[in-house]
């Protein structure tokens, strides 16, 4: 938030430096203490200045000012952001004491919205903005995780724990079929094209999410999954702050939650009863579970521990004279809770803005970074995920030699059932370097001019650069892969990435008031280029481990080694016009047009115009007295919005000109055409219409905003799938509608003043779709994997598979209920014949399949609760999701009856005998994989469970001391509790907000959310922080 | 004001630029504008129809011609799921309702054979316009037209009615025809293959292991067999045997490829080419066809592997008592065709199983070897015009073309009825080549073999790789049809069918 009166007071600055010139006088010192007219107490950092000089301080922390004054004669003016600023003639006096009265209508709030700001009283559209002071003490390292639960309508789920990864950030619900759904995030006007992970929290001021469509119509074909902008830090005005932020924290993961598997006794126990039940010899190793006792080889907790965590911050703001500057550099260093994961951030931002004249100001900004991730591949299934193997590894199989050392892998014989060969995964983990180091560097240039009152012209040069390295190396003696005997051949990959992004934006805006009309017009061309060159080298059969370099590799993988060159080109114009009549009736327009690169050449420029309207109805004459109401606006709008997430070259019909072939033993080069050109493909339209209450009561001791919004998204962005008699498998297309709506409300309150405040702030959102249309003739599209649909009437990607009725208890149960032929028996899973033919069927539209789950939420919350009593502050956040549901897609091998792997715990009360049916749940070992498999291969709704979750995400308690000495302003002290708890059902694994695929990605597309195959743990986090100010 | 005139003027000028802006191709492929103009884009380009066969030869066709049939099955692990999709292929229980199938291999064979056709197409609808040597040109539109004949022979054998493409597919709606009849389809198999010998060069001057005129003769000749139009037939393999490009290798072992020798022989007609190696151009056949569970140890006996891996879920491709049964005394394709492994973790019997020896060649790299496949060989065009002289009553010249291939095999002058020793020859001398599934069909004797195969299997499962106490599945030879459903992911895009 800025002020407007900023810009006044620098103006009388400046003009009487003019008149300071001519005065001479002796000096006396006036001193005294401001307080808060609200609770008494003395207010730190308020400006006091002799008015018409730029003779001034500030107040100390205890509100204490001391200043020489050369004129006896003349006004002190107080002045502080929230309050009224008043003048007090000095008339002699050497004392001077001033109470400030708070004040929300004198000085309007001014909030950032799309290429430029506006006064938050008159803003139209839904926008949400967080102070980062607000998330200062949260000890992660990404700022969207501090956000997490802040934002009506903003979910944001932490899918996996790899430290400084997996934020999905989704607003209003919007998602696509193929198209990306990530939010636009805009750094000081710059719209990024990499994610904001590289930014260091500490250098933002603020965040602003634009939710409707008329806040973010000016960014047009980009704006349909909402727009985040993000300020980083500036000084304040009069002052230079030096601050030092430390803390430092120990993470592990909790007991409670983790995924409960059976431990030695139990599974050598349920070995024995499978040979028995089979009616065949039990293994030796089987015969007496007992031995086991106090034996378990619990791989999973073998691979996680305590880790460590630091975060270091030096922030120096100054703005003085006619040059405003920020730095920032910070250090954040954390050790991963899983063996051998480490992330570290070194960034640094240098903001400086100077005012050449009274006309001309120009900008600069630069904020290099640079990070390394290590990471070892934890998330995924058997082929990728080394947390899943240790999950899957058979307890008895011993982690270390009697000697003490670690075991190479286990094997047992074929006769025990152990058909798969376990690694040792302590050493998988410690041994595979899975590394990225990342450099980012975002810059800005602007100049800014202001030719006359009202006008400025303002031209900017934006640059990133982003170079992304990843190395894999897996030496001969460890592998990620379950069933790859040690020693193995080393493999490697070697990835190189290199980003640049530009963007010239050109920008006019003209204000005019002329009576009760409040005009201002915007207009401007931006042109943006980006440029990825990609290349991947993959190499295996290494002759040394140590060589670890493509010369030591025996073999290139051709197939892994590639380049790739991505490029895009945006040329937009876009204009706003914003119109208010006495200030109470607010009218805003806004169109963006844009060329794209991205659109077929038949349909290369799209237009995005938004309309909306305010009225300040506690501004007519009959609110304008009430005491109780100091703000109702009501709000409506209306726009269409861009999802330009469809690929670079999509339009096009691709030749693969790695289609080789050979002849005898002779290389032969080979080309195809793999993909049907599509000249008209275009951006996905999201129109979108809102309307919203902002109410503000009892001297805005209660403020309340609502909104609801409905929108509908057409022309998705999809690979119709085509007969492939045609020689080609899809035709990339924009089909299809869905439609959008929810409710969005957040309350904010001040329970006590005083030297006890308390605020609590609330939200709560509900989020709603339904597939509408999909392709001509297409109803449904299944997800990857099959176990989700997409279809026309229903919500996007549900789960969908069978549905189970317990087990058949005994031979007439069987006989009485449909079947899988020749597969079913008595104790096998009982599944529900949803098309009524009799029989049990999988495969095709028409079989027994049916929706079992949703992955969306009914609704999402947060509540964050602060209070300060005397130097002492306190902070609880709380968020929460509601009626969501995972997929457990781990259970397919976690409860894989032939005893392959290590099983659930609850395996052990499945079915035995029509005497001994255990609880109806788990069906009998029995008939191998022809009877098992049908239970675990064919998905239903055991693998579906409740993932609604409330977390108290941060507890965080402070202790300021102040004015210590002369040279510290004052220092602060904290401890913080990050994921302090999780209230939840979900029993599939330790983070309800998971979203894990086979393949170890976090998110497998919208098609298929809402899978935990098993992913890297979130932990709790104590932290310890230390603030000092000089 | 006059500045911002300036300045609306300025964004005038950077406008004009903007189409030019907005047009990037990519950097790193081809598009369509730019390709198919040049002779070694069209080399390319068919060097790229060639690929689809590597891969559906690599599985899915012996499943669906060998091991669907009384030469080869499965060996049952009974420690293993998902093995369904090979498992109905071969127990002649493939899923289908109202002509649709969903059986991954059925598909698979489907699909490659149209991508093979969607690339000939594209050839064919360019290479006129294009300016270069004819004699270039017509020998890549030669090897076009015989892999699209090839293509759509193999489609009308195994489903009977398909749609028909000959023009390339350039938008959605062109993308699903209506089933064209069987005898739409043979004629245009027919004129494609009859058009394509004149354009090809015969082996002796094509590069080795492309198509050539024998080989399009030796495909002409197939459909006219199974046409049962036999003297046209016999015109055909005559043509091949009088053009003296083809000789019997003297040793049966040798009429295979090796693992990168030996490709390409003088007995070779056609065969689908693999190279060992690193490039994706390998095959792995010889692994699909191992029983399983197998340790490294066995595994490595066999391939002679530095790095052999052990190998589980379930053998396919196994042959049966029944093929083994067929090799008469004395016969030497018995020991070259087949040997004999043993399994120390299997749960059948003592663990020793039948495999196929023709593919049983040493190499370096686990799951990756160079043998070529063989489609047609010398062998079996002696054998066709064998059973196209017999079927117009010219036995005695057609005993001479048998006896050939019977003397290499070490057999003496065949007995009984010549339709029937003909008969009896080809399933033993082409032996897991991919013809024994097909021959039953075109002779009209399938039903009656595979019934009869199938109540042997289910009355003796133990003899058919069963352990004891496993049997075959109820749903076991309940599907016996001589065509295949047509895909139901084909089905479902096609509102033709």
């Amino acid at each position: 938030m800025k002020k407007n009166l900023t810009r006044l007071k620098t103006a009388c600055f400046v003009f009487m430096l003019f008149l300071a010139c001519y005065v001479h006088a002796q000096t006396t010192t006036v001193s005294g203490t401001v307080t808060s007219a609200d609770d008494g107490l003395g207010l730190p950092g308020v400006n006091v200045v002799v008015k018409g000089t730029t003779n001034g301080t500030v107040t100390d922390f205890d509100g204490n000012y001391s200043l020489n004054v050369s004129d006896t004669n003349g006004t002190l003016m107080f002045s502080y952001i929230g309050f009224k600023a008043q003048d007090i003639p000095i008339n002699g006096q050497t004392t001077i004491n001033a109470v400030m009265t708070e004040d929300a209508t004198a000085l309007e709030e001014v909030v950032l919205v799309g290429y430029g700001t506006q006064i938050k009283r008159q803003v139209t559209g839904s926008v949400q903005t967080i102070e980062a002071q607000e998330l200062a003490d949260i000890p992660v390292s990404q700022i969207t995780q501090k956000i997490q639960g802040r934002l009506a309508g903003v979910q944001i789920n932490q899918t996996t724990g790899k430290p400084g990864q997996g934020m999905s950030v989704r607003i209003r619900g919007q998602l696509s079929v193929s198209g990306g759904s990530d939010p636009l995030y805009v750094i000081d006007g710059f719209p990024i094209s990499g994610g904001i992970n590289a930014i260091n929290p500490d250098e933002i001021e603020d965040i602003t999410v634009l939710k409707d469509a008329a806040s973010t119509s000016l960014y047009g074909s980009r704006a349909a999954n909402g727009v985040v902008l993000i300020t980083t830090k500036n000084g304040t005005v009069g002052q230079t702050n030096v601050s030092l932020n430390t803390s430092t924290g120990m993470q592990y993961v909790p007991q409670r939650g983790r995924i409960e598997m059976m431990d030695a006794v139990e599974f050598a126990q349920f070995k024995k009863e499978y040979y028995e039940d089979q009616g065949d010899p039990v293994p030796d190793i089987f015969q007496d579970p007992s031995q086991y006792e106090g034996k378990t080889n619990d791989w999973y907790d073998a691979m996680l521990r305590t880790a460590p965590m630091q975060n270091y911050n030096l922030t120096i703001t100054s703005n003085k004279d006619k040059l405003k500057t920020a730095v920032v550099a910070g250090v954040f260093l954390q050790d991963g809770v899983v063996l051998n994961s480490d992330y570290e951030r070194y960034s640094l931002r240098v903001n400086l803005d100077y005012n050449i004249s009274d006309k001309v100001r120009v900008g600069f900004n630069v904020a290099p970074s640079y990070i390394v991730d290590n990471t070892p591949r934890t998330d995924g299934s058997r082929g990728t995920g080394i947390l899943f193997n240790a999950l899957h590894t058979w307890p008895i199989m011993p982690i270390y030699n009697p000697d003490g050392s670690r075991t190479t892998f286990n094997r047992f014989p074929a006769e025990t059932g152990n058909i798969f060969s376990y690694a040792n995964w302590l050493t998988s983990a410690e041994q595979i370097t899975n590394e990225t180091k990342d450099v980012n560097i975002l810059s800005n240039a602007f100049i800014e001019y202001e030719p006359i009152d009202g006008l400025t012209i303002k031209s900017s040069m934006n640059a990133e650069i982003y170079n992304r390295e990843y190395t894999f190396f897996s030496p001969s003696t460890a592998t990620y892969r379950i069933n790859r005997p040690i020693p193995t051949d080393a493999e490697a990959i070697w990835e190189d990435r290199k980003d640049f992004s530009y963007l010239n934006e050109n920008l006019v805006t003209y204000t005019k008031n002329l009576g009760d009309h409040d005009f201002s017009i915007l207009g401007g061309f931006t042109y943006q280029k980006f440029r990825r060159d990609f290349s991947r080298v993959a190499a295996d059969t290494f002759a040394d481990d140590r060589i670890a370099t493509i010369q030591g590799a025996a073999n290139i993988n051709r197939g892994g080694t590639y380049d790739q060159v991505q490029e895009w080109s945006l040329v937009s114009f876009l204009s706003r016009l914003t119109y208010s009549y006495k200030g109470k009736y607010l009218l805003t327009g806004a169109i963006r047009r844009d060329g794209s690169s991205r659109f077929g050449s038949e349909n290369r420029w799209g237009n995005f115009p938004s309309v909306s309207a305010g009225w300040i109805m506690s501004d007519e004459a009959f609110l304008e007295n009430s005491e109780k109401i100091s703000l109702l606006k009501l709000r409506a709008s209306y726009g269409v919005t861009g999802n330009n997430n469809i690929g670079n070259y999509t339009q096009y019909a691709l030749i693969d000109n790695t289609v080789n072939a050979v002849f005898g033993n002779d290389f032969a080069p080979g080309s195809a055409v793999n993909s049907l050109s599509n000249p008209n493909l275009g951006w996905e339209t999201t129109k979108q219409f809102d309307i919203g209450l902002d109410l503000s009561l009892f001297n805005d001791r209660l403020a309340f905003v609502y909104d609801y919004y409905t929108k509908n998204t057409t022309n998705l962005l999809y690979n119709v799938q085509v007969p492939r008699e045609s020689g080609f498998t899809n035709f990339s297309d924009n089909i299809g509608e869905i439609h959008f709506w929810g409710h969005e409300f957040s309350v904010n309150t001040v329970n006590t003043t005083g030297k006890f405040r308390w605020t609590t702030n609330a939200n709560i959102s509900f989020n709603r779709n339904e597939v509408v249309a999909l392709a001509e003739g297409i109803d449904r599209v299944y997800g990857p994997g099959g176990w989700h649909i997409t279809k026309v009437g229903e919500p996007f990607g549900q789960f969908y598979g069978h549905l189970s009725d317990g087990v058949y208890l005994n031979q007439q149960d069987l006989d009485s209920s449909p079947q899988v032929p020749g597969r079913s028996t008595v104790g096998s899973i009982k599944l529900i014949d949803v098309n009524g033919d009799g029989i049990i069927t999988r495969g095709g539209d028409e079989d027994d399949r049916a929706i079992m789950g949703n992955p969306f939420p009914d609704f999402t919350y947060g509540i964050t609760n602060n209070i300060k009593y005397g130097n002492w502050d306190f902070s609880i956040v709380g968020t929460g999701s509601q009626g969501n549901e995972l997929l457990v897609r781990h259970l397919y091998s976690t409860t894989n009856l032939d005893g392959v792997f290590n099983l659930l715990k609850d395996v052990k009360y499945r079915f035995r005998s029509v005497e001994n049916p255990g609880r109806g749940f788990y069906g009998t070992t029995v008939g191998g994989g022809n009877v098992t498999g049908i239970e675990r291969d064919w998905i239903n709704d055991r693998f579906v469970a409740d993932a609604s979750f409330f977390n108290i995400r941060n507890i965080t308690l402070g202790y300021t001391l102040n004015g210590i000495d002369r040279f510290f302003k004052s220092a602060r002290i904290y401890g913080s509790v990050q994921n302090a708890y999780i209230f939840t059902k979900y029993w599939g694994g330790p983070n309800p907000e998971i979203s894990v695929q086979n393949n170890g990605q976090g998110d497998g597309g919208n098609l298929a959310s809402g899978v935990d195959i098993s992913g890297y743990p979130v932990p709790r986090i104590f932290s310890l922080g230390l603030n000092f100010n000089f | 004001m006059k500045k911002i005139f300036l300045f609306l003027a300025m964004i005038g000028v950077i406008m004009t630029g903007c189409e030019d802006e907005l047009t990037i191709f990519p950097e790193d492929s081809l598009s369509v504008p730019t390709f198919y103009k040049t002779e070694v884009d069209f080399e390319q380009a068919v060097n790229g129809a060639y690929v689809p066969l590597r891969g559906i030869y690599n599985q899915s066709m012996a499943y669906l011609s060998e091991m669907h049939s009384d030469n080869t099955y499965y060996a049952r692990n009974t420690a293993f799921g998902a093995t369904e999709q090979q498992e109905d292929v071969a127990d002649f229980a493939i899923p289908t309702d109202q002509g649709i199938t969903t059986n991954n291999h059925v598909t698979n064979l489907y699909v490659t054979m149209f991508e093979i056709i969607a690339r000939a197409n594209q050839i064919l609808a360019t290479i006129d316009e294009a300016e270069f040597d004819s004699g270039p040109k017509n020998n890549i539109k030669g090897q076009a037209l015989f892999l699209r004949s090839f293509s759509y022979f193999k489609l009308v054998q195994f489903f009977g009615s398909v749609p028909l493409h000959l023009v390339p597919v350039l938008s959605r709606e062109d993308a699903a025809l209506p089933l064209a009849s069987t005898e739409e389809l043979y004629a245009q198999i027919i004129e494609d293959a009859q058009t394509a010998i004149p354009l090809l060069p015969p082996k002796s001057q094509q590069d080795p292991g492309r198509v050539t005129s024998g080989a399009a003769r030796t495909l002409l000749g197939n459909i006219y067999m199974v046409r049962q139009q036999w003297a046209e037939a016999e015109a055909q393999f005559r043509a091949v045997v009088n053009s003296n490009e083809y000789s019997l290798m003297p040793n049966y072992a040798d009429a295979f490829s090796g693992n990168s020798d030996n490709k390409n022989n003088m007995e070779s007609v056609f065969e689908v080419q693999y190279k060992e190696g690193p490039e994706g151009l390998n095959g792995s056949f010889l692994y699909n066809f191992l029983p399983r569970p197998i340790t490294a140890e066995e595994v490595g006996l066999i391939t002679q592997t530095s790095n052999p891996q052990p190998l589980n879920g379930e053998g396919n491709n196994i042959p049966t008592p029944d093929i083994i049964a067929a090799y008469e005394e004395g016969d030497l394709r018995e020991d070259a065709s087949i040997q004999y492994i043993t399994l120390s973790e299997s749960f059948w019997r003592d663990g020793v199983y039948p495999i196929i020896k023709k593919y049983v060649e040493p190499h370096s790299l686990h799951g990756n070897h160079g043998m070529n496949w063989p489609v047609y060989r010398y062998s079996e065009v002696l054998l066709f015009l064998a059973e196209a002289l017999e079927e117009q009553g010219k036995s005695g010249e057609a005993v001479t073309y048998l006896n050939q291939v019977r003397t290499r095999a070490g057999l003496g002058a065949a007995t009984g009825d010549l339709g029937e020793a003909i008969f009896n020859e080809r399933r033993v001398e082409l032996a897991f080549e991919n013809k024994r599934w097909l021959d039953l069909v075109r002779t009209g004797r399938a039903i009656d073999v595979i019934t009869a195969y199938g109540n042997r299997i289910k009355a003796n499962p133990n003899d058919y790789y069963y352990p004891i106490g496993a049997e075959p599945r109820s749903n076991a030879f309940t599907n016996i049809s001589l065509t295949f459903g047509l895909p139901a992911s084909e089905s479902s895009l096609n509102p033709n069918f």
